[in-house]
């Protein structure tokens, strides 16, 4: 410690965020001997966060705006909790400066960078001009400032070159992002970009740059403390990402050159000591091109901890969260560069409760059950746990799952068995996509570029064996019918007088056809308990022990290779219901942000009907066929369930 | 403390082997004739069967069977009664009448549906008996009755057979419903003249639009009676009977709509069962229940060991032996079928003196504990001769009689092999009213064995001649002697019983533990109580 900056012991900590980050940070601060806080809003009052905090606040309200987003209600809640330190997670206000400023302001230890900092790193385009100060290399770009006319701005784009990618200055998390391949598709894209960065985060200003195809996301952990240290702490690659959003992640980066790496590493070092950045950051790099020809551009600096630092520490064997406690506490770095090494290799998977198969669509609804494997090698930071409920208000991220291992084979073959050995009964997610992306030849080959789930489709919605199907959903109706059965020690649907096999009409979820699935003595039920049925079904020569566990209509079969989800369909039509209209529906909850067409109008199919805003992303309604619109249902600023009817059509033009 | 029964099988016995081939022989006739039933039409013929099925069908219509899965609870068991009732008559095996105990939004109720594949669904006099029959197991077990209707009424080539008996049928709903046992009809096509008053007389009742026809008469007989023109639906449609008559309490869209309110019908009764229910948790036999075809005679006339039998279908095969050492060709106790606390009485033997006084005392015993009994019959009769006469056999089986006559308790009746004489009525045979009589294939029943009874035949008719001082020729006896030994084998076999409804039905000896279970489980929906009273027992 030097004279230069007096130490502020941090005992009690204030978190203002919520999910995994929320927990992860609780579980350092307790290691530490700290207390805690936490905020939340009334959809979050049973988030298993909440309970795990010493102490919590409760911001009324659902909506992020009026909740995790209002600075001053947040610092109200920590001045009354008795914090004396405020951890801003990722996301929300992590990277506000206005916000770090008044938490400062307001006597609190700020645990993360100077807001000046923040600020300086904020709009990208300054963040370049910084960066290239600093030496580091650019992508070529160009800014659309505001009143920008038309002729000029295309123009500009013209000499970035295509395809570009359209950026919210003020963005992050791919919002406001837009890939644009042709310069006819300019305008309509730039005009979407600012529709959504002005809703996200209240300025629509963007700007462009070379869209490289086939490159990878490499980042570098840096951490500065107040003393003038600045160490980086290896990289990271996280190339593998859908909607522009991050995957995969994994530490060290397979696919740099060791030149690249030094660079790359020296290259975020600078970039913090030009700012005498204080705390953990992450300087985000586009690597392009192999071998020799390798080189790395600046992407922008990420002033907070990361999503995905646990692989960093996996590696590294630190603890981020605690290294931001004791630099915010005015302590100098733990540990110097030259002592800081590598072990290892760490994948991490991010799992979503999202529909792959419908482009990520989020999805909703109660984890009924979130068990994960207990084995050497794997960490589960989650934010969920049995019961919890995935809201529309809040991004749809279920967990980080990451493997470490002394190989980066290794690695990825204890996330994939970790993966498909959880059992996750709750909404629609990624997992199966994520043990497929981890087992694709390509992935383990280290060919993991931005263009990965591009150029490998047969992952999204990786195919299920038909075996293990067709013993699935026999385990599944085996179930159901000893659940609803009363007759304990007689055979279930038995019959003295011989008819067909008892039965239960089961559709797989994504599918909408149901089918009658046969019990017959394939199927046999080895125990019953709390947790569900046992039922050891064989299907050509080979037996499954499938877990099955029952949820009202929703049966969830685990076997440890793999899993599905089942619906078991009414016995009965509903009459009562009456015949569901014609036309379009919502694919998520949400508002409606436009209504573009009016009764009576000729639509084609492909043409927008309605605008959608949902989990902070915007979703297009399309007619899917050429019709004339009866009516239209919803007007702008509606809030809607998910599958409402939106816009009718005329019957006769269907 | 029960003890664990001990077994002397030996399954590579020729005499195992020769048991369970003779079995599995019965048991594959009985499904021949289960696949002709289900498959619907009742006529035998296959080809005309099957046109007459896709007919019904292309009307958008289910078989009864298809209907009762349907009404039931999934992965319900459906233990059908009486099922091959009809065999050996001139009416359709099945009487065109789908009787049986089954669970209906989680409560055990007694179902019965009209096959209308099978003569329209009309009623034979066996139609009548069956129908009776089931209705008399939801009085007695205080069962729910759901009727599923679909019947051209009597069958007219037979109503002077049909009429009388018929006509309990409508008291018997009533009857139900006055003792607090609800009736539900679901109509899915003609319910007419006579039949109309199953609706009528029916706590409950669903008719299915544009389907169901409920009037006292139709069309052509309005037009005879009182000379008016009116068509079905307006005589007897379901619309109109749900808005304008009120017979119908709910109109159904279509055949799974009319099962669906039946099921949300019978979940609102607030149903509960009047018996205290199983008492232990179920156990498995320690013995293979599969090794009963082998043990059970095939031919009647060898005996078997009746505790091989009860150590393969009581819980863990445990069995509280009553008076072991006394009266040992009757082997009484206790024990528990999947939980359901259980007396037994089974043959070992012909009952003495001896037996009927153990029988006598052990269903007092159950009497007082509130426990049901099950008889497991095997008997050739009360032990006959000069000794036993004067010892006062005829005092010592009608003390057994009085007890069985006058239980109290449920009574339930396992029918193993023979059942002759006396025997069967203080081994609570039909008449007995043993709230269920179910029997293995094997089972033979008559006033005494064939061969004996043509033998006692031969001896009266030898008397009588010599006594009228002719010659008796022995010979020329022998093909009458022959002829009817045939006839009275023929009339005592398992089928001949079951066609006239003299059990509840043939069932697979590896099946007695289910079928048993539910038996119990049906009699405790009423209460379990022992009888205070009864006859006066000669001493």
């Amino acid at each position: 410690m030097t004279a230069t900056t007096s130490r502020t012991p941090i005992r009690r900590i204030f978190i203002a965020n919520r999910g995994e980050i929320a927990r992860r940070v609780i579980r350092t601060a307790h290691d530490l001997g700290i207390s805690t806080v936490a905020v939340h809003s009334d959809a979050d009052a049973d988030a298993p966060y909440v309970a795990e905090a010493d102490r919590a606040v409760l911001l009324p309200g659902t909506s992020s705006t009026d909740t995790y987003l209002d600075a001053a209600k947040v610092i109200a809640a920590a001045l009354a909790s008795g914090a004396d330190a405020m951890h801003p997670g990722y996301g929300f206000l992590s990277e506000n400066p206005a916000f770090a400023r008044a938490v400062v302001e307001a006597g609190l230890t700020w645990i993360g960078p100077t807001p000046e900092s923040i600020e300086a790193m904020a709009l990208k385009v300054q963040a370049k001009r910084i960066a290239a100060e600093a030496g580091v290399p650019l992508v070529p770009g160009a800014e659309l400032p505001e009143g920008m006319d038309e002729v000029s701005l295309v123009a500009a784009c013209a000499r970035v070159g295509y395809p570009l990618l359209v950026k919210a200055s003020a963005g992050g998390g791919g919002r406001g992002m837009r890939v644009v391949d042709r310069p006819e598709d300019l305008l309509e894209s730039l005009a979407s970009a600012r529709r959504e960065a002005s809703s996200a985060f209240g300025d629509d200003t963007v700007f462009v740059e070379r869209y490289l195809a086939g490159a990878r996301h490499v980042e570098v952990q840096v951490f500065g403390d107040r003393h003038g240290g600045v160490v980086h702490l290896f990289e990271r690659e996280c190339s593998i990402q859908r909607r522009h959003q991050k995957v995969i992640e994994e530490a060290p980066s397979p696919g740099v050159t060791d030149a690249i790496r030094k660079r790359l590493h020296a290259s975020a070092v600078s970039l913090a000591r030009s700012i005498g950045y204080v705390g953990a950051g992450t300087v985000e790099f586009m690597v392009f091109g192999e071998g020799d020809a390798q080189e790395h551009f600046f992407l922008e600096m990420n002033t907070r901890l990361q999503v995905e630092h646990p692989v960093t520490e996996m590696i590294t064997g630190i603890d981020l969260v605690a290294w931001q406690i004791a630099v915010a506490q005015g302590d100098p770095l733990p540990l110097r560069q030259e002592q800081l090494g590598v072990s290892g290799h760490a994948i991490e998977a991010r799992l979503y409760a999202e529909d792959p198969a419908h482009d990520h669509a989020p999805a909703i609804g109660v984890i009924h059950r979130f068990r994960v494997p207990d084995r050497a090698g794997l960490r589960v930071d989650s934010g969920v746990v049995d019961g919890s409920v995935i809201t529309p208000h809040y991004d749809p991220m279920l967990a980080k799952v990451i493997a470490h291992a002394e190989s980066r084979d290794a690695a990825a073959a204890v996330l994939a068995d970790g993966l498909a050995r959880m059992e996750i009964h709750g909404p629609v997610n990624n997992r199966d996509a994520l043990v497929a992306i981890v087992r694709t030849p390509a992935f383990l080959a280290g060919d993991t570029t931005t263009a990965f789930l591009d150029a490998h489709p047969e992952v999204t919605v990786p195919p299920v064996d038909d075996a293990d199907l067709t013993r699935h959903a026999t385990a599944a109706a085996a179930a159901v019918l000893d659940d609803d059965r009363h007759d304990r020690g007689v055979p279930v649907g038995w019959r003295n007088v011989p008819g067909p096999l008892p039965s239960v009409v089961l559709a797989r979820r994504g599918t909408s056809d149901a089918t009658a699935v046969p019990v017959g003595p394939d199927a046999v039920l080895r125990d019953r308990s709390d947790d569900g049925w046992r039922v050891r079904v064989t299907h050509g020569g080979v037996s499954a022990d499938c877990r099955v566990a029952r949820y009202g209509s929703e049966v969830f079969v685990d076997d440890g290779l793999c899993s599905s989800a089942w619906t078991v369909a009414p016995r009965f039509p509903d009459h009562a219901g009456g015949s569901a209209g014609h036309g379009a529906v919502t694919p998520v909850p949400g508002t409606i942000t436009a209504v573009l067409v009016e009764a009576g109008q000729a639509v084609a199919a492909g043409d927008v009907l309605v605008v959608l805003e949902a989990m902070k992303m915007e979703h297009r309604i399309h007619a899917e066929a050429d019709g004339t619109v009866s009516r239209v249902l919803v007007s702008a600023g509606q809030s809607v369930d998910a599958h409402a009817l939106v816009v009718e059509f005329d019957e006769a033009d269907a | 403390m029960a003890t664990v029964l001990r077994t002397l099988v030996d399954p590579r016995s020729p005499q195992y082997a020769a048991n369970r081939a003779a079995f599995l022989e019965a048991l594959a006739e009985l499904d021949a004739l289960y696949g002709r039933l289900t498959a619907g039409g009742g006529t035998g013929d296959a080809e005309r069967d099957a046109r007459t099925v896709a007919r019904h069908r292309a009307r958008g219509k289910l078989l009864p069977r298809e209907r009762i899965d349907l009404l039931l609870d999934r992965g319900s068991p459906f233990l059908e009664l009486s099922p091959l009732a009809g065999w050996g008559t001139d009416d359709a095996v099945g009487a065109g009448l789908v009787t049986g105990i089954g669970r209906v939004s989680g409560v055990e109720c007694v179902i019965s549906a009209n096959d209308p594949t099978v003569k329209g669904g009309s009623q034979s006099p066996i139609t009548v008996s069956k129908a009776l029959r089931a209705m008399e197991i939801a009085r007695a077990n205080r069962l729910p009755l759901v009727s599923l209707t679909e019947s051209g009424g009597a069958d007219l080539t037979k109503q002077a057979d049909v009429f009388n008996p018929g006509g309990a049928s409508f008291k018997n709903l009533s009857r139900l419903s006055a003792a607090g046992i609800p009736t539900i009809t679901l109509v899915f096509g003609s319910s007419t003249a006579g039949g109309a008053y199953v609706p009528g007389m029916s706590d409950y009742v669903v008719l299915q639009k544009d389907a169901a026809r409920v009037y006292l008469g139709g069309p052509p007989l309005v037009k005879m009676a009182i000379d008016e023109d009116a068509d079905d639906e307006t005589l007897g449609g379901a619309e109109m009977h749900a808005r304008t008559s009120g017979l119908a309490d709910y109109l159904a869209v279509d055949e799974p709509d009319a099962l669906r309110i039946g099921r949300d019908i019978v979940a609102h009764l607030n149903w509960r069962k009047a018996g205290p229910g199983p008492a232990l948790s179920p156990r498995e036999p320690v013995y293979d229940p599969e090794e009963l075809l082998g043990i059970a005679s095939a031919d009647i006339r060898v005996p078997f060991e009746a505790r091989e039998v009860l150590a393969r279908i009581l819980d863990a095969s445990e069995f509280d032996e009553f008076k072991p050492l006394y009266g040992s060709t009757l082997v009484t106790g206790w024990g528990h079928i999947n939980g359901f606390p259980v007396g037994i009485l089974a043959n070992n033997g012909i009952l003495f003196s001896e037996e009927a006084h153990k029988g006598a005392q052990f269903i007092q015993l159950c009497n007082r504990m509130d426990v049901p009994i099950l008889f497991c019959q095997n008997i050739t009769g009360f032990m006959v001769g000069t000794r036993y006469e004067q010892g006062g056999i005829i005092k010592d089986g009608a003390k057994l009689i009085n007890a069985v006559s006058n239980c109290g308790v449920p009574m339930i009746t396992l029918m193993m092999g023979a059942s002759y004489g006396a025997g069967n009525y203080g081994m609570a045979g039909r008449a007995y009213d043993p709230r269920f009589i179910f029997s293995w294939p094997n089972h033979r029943i008559a006033v005494m064995g064939p061969k004996q009874l043509a033998g006692v035949l031969t001896i009266v008719a030898r008397q009588k001649t010599e006594a009228a001082g002719q010659e008796w020729d022995e010979e020329a006896f022998a093909p009458i002697r022959d002829a009817f030994e045939q006839q009275v084998e023929s009339e005592s076999t398992a089928l001949y019983a079951t066609g006239r409804i003299w059990d509840d039905g043939i069932i697979d000896p590896r099946d007695t533990r289910t079928v048993m279970t539910l038996a119990l489980s049906a009699v405790h929906s009423a209460p379990v109580e022992g009888a205070e009273r009864f006859g006066v027992f000669r001493m």
